[in-house]
């Protein structure tokens, strides 16, 4: 038998269910391929060998009864705290709610995801546990903040992971590693012992090889069946300018291709007030962030601390405008549901750049990758709806590429029904293509 | 000293935080390339931008 790794994580549910596959057994593979395969990537750097087994002997016989998974570092965990990717025990150990809708499935938490330091980058070159490589290629980024949910999952270190979203950090980090990125609807579970419960843009998202298998994962974590249907006859609306005119030519080519593939109704639209997307967003994540403690700022990189401490000259009294734009953008885009299923553009706008150089080159020009990716993915976190990356595929550098899908509050199905028919008419050719890392033992 | 350091070492002082030159001029880099961006939002009319309840979890009404 293959390792049990490299099935999916319905697959492996499936096996445990039936008694194919022993659950203590699963175990301890898992955290044996961890221990092996992630040195270069550094993806799940803190193992739960002995918390894992207490929650394996404990777990019910739920849809995710047995089967490994692990947790970015913003949520609490009944034998952990919660450090957002510093070194500090920000959040105390406890059940946080995503954590106890998965435990309440039977799932069983492994290790902590990396993930870029207090989830303020969509690089994951920052992090007190050590920067995170991309299976594709170590030297490059895995993405952020949840870029070690994306790079675990990409390796088969595990088969399903959650993340989080703030501005594209599922979304991002899928695109840079290859795999499916969700991002729930703001405000869909509950946020109790999680860094999202502070702001008005996170949500928890979910991080998986496949459709299926993020579907399973959104089905716990939301406690509501995402019921299945034909993903064939979609209407697709795409925002040209700057979606998919400013993003290297091979990404939209990329994401184009799969359109096509999909054959889908493509209609393409405006969404007003685009221009002021993201003033608003930087003006209210400053708000909402805050300045932590002195013995915490004191600990973190001056980046991080640079960005947290300039907020302090960002006016107040641009807030309440922020919201006016951020009111208008939201009654935008849902006028724009009204004639489309969903919105489709680039994730992220270029392949992963190098750790040591976390910039890219756009037809507007040179700029920092965070920049670039944020505009590609805050709507999303601006306006609440929820969102996915989709593989379609590698650039000519060797690296993955991501496709985004939106859809209206609520409608995580039609993005996984959108998922699933891409994967079906693709023949799975891109949800199967497996970084070399993964392809040793 | 420019203006923007000059306004951030006095926030930073009123807010007792300890920072020093490098933290300084990692602040001013970021309002070049970031905060002073914010300022569009003072060019925005009220009247097409009114003030509405924002409940992210759900479709505006």
């Amino acid at each position: 038998m293959s390792h049990p790794q490299d099935l999916s994580l319905r697959e492996q549910a499936s096996a445990v269910r039936r008694g194919d596959l022993d659950a203590g057994e699963l175990l301890t593979m898992t955290l044996a391929r961890i221990e092996e395969r992630d040195g270069p990537i550094n993806s799940t750097p803190v193992l739960f060998e002995a918390s894992s087994r207490t929650m394996l002997a404990d777990a019910p016989r739920g849809p995710l009864h047995g089967v490994p998974i692990t947790m970015k570092d913003m949520f609490a965990l009944p034998w952990r705290a919660a450090r957002n990717g510093t070194p500090s025990e920000l959040i105390p150990a406890a059940a946080s709610g995503p954590f106890r809708r998965l435990r309440d499935a039977g799932a069983v938490v492994v290790g902590v995801a990396n993930q870029h330091e207090l989830g303020m980058g969509t690089t994951g070159s920052i992090s007190a546990y050590g920067p995170t490589g991309n299976p594709w290629n170590p030297d490059h980024c895995a993405g952020g903040s949840s870029g070690g949910s994306a790079a675990g999952v990409s390796a088969r270190l595990v088969a399903g992971s959650l993340g989080s979203d703030s501005g594209g950090s599922a979304r991002l980090p899928a695109a840079y590693c290859g795999v499916v990125g969700l991002k729930l609807t703001y405000g869909s579970l509950p946020y109790d012992r999680y860094f999202g419960a502070g702001t008005s843009f996170s949500a928890p998202g979910v991080v998986a090889r496949d459709g299926a298998d993020a579907r399973l994962l959104a089905e716990t974590l939301l406690d509501r069946p995402l019921a299945r249907h034909s993903g064939a006859e979609l209407r697709v609306g795409v925002v040209r300018d700057p979606f998919w005119s400013d993003v290297d030519l091979e990404v939209a080519s990329a994401a184009d291709s799969a359109l096509r593939d999909a054959g889908w109704t493509v209609v393409e639209l405006q969404i007003e007030h685009l221009e002021l997307v993201g003033a608003a967003v930087l003006c209210r994540l400053i708000a909402e962030t805050g300045i932590p403690p002195s013995s915490v700022l004191a600990t973190l990189s001056r980046p991080t601390r640079g960005l947290l401490l300039a907020s302090l000259l960002a006016p107040a009294r641009l807030v309440p405008r922020a919201d006016r734009v951020r009111a208008a953008v939201r009654r935008s885009l849902a006028e724009a549901f009204t004639s489309v299923d969903l919105l489709a553009w680039p994730c992220a706008p270029t392949p992963a750049p190098a750790l040591a150089d976390p910039w890219v080159s756009l037809p507007s020009g040179r700029t920092l990758a965070d920049t670039a990716n944020l505009r590609q993915a805050s709507i999303a976190n601006l306006c609440g709806v929820p969102g996915v990356s989709l593989p379609v595929g590698l650039h000519s550098s060797g690296l993955p590429l991501g496709l985004q899908l939106l859809a209206p509050w609520g409608a995580e199905a039609s993005l996984l029904d959108a998922g699933e028919h891409l994967e079906l008419v693709t023949e799975r050719a891109y949800v199967e293509l497996t970084p070399p890392i993964a392809r040793i033992g | 000293m420019d203006e923007v350091e000059n306004w951030a070492r006095a926030a930073f002082r009123q807010a007792h935080l300890d920072v020093d030159d490098d933290d300084v001029a990692f602040v001013q880099l970021i309002y070049a390339a970031a905060i002073a961006q914010l300022h569009v939002l003072d060019q925005i009319d009220p009247d097409e931008f009114p003030v509405r309840a924002i409940d992210p979890s759900h479709a505006p009404e």
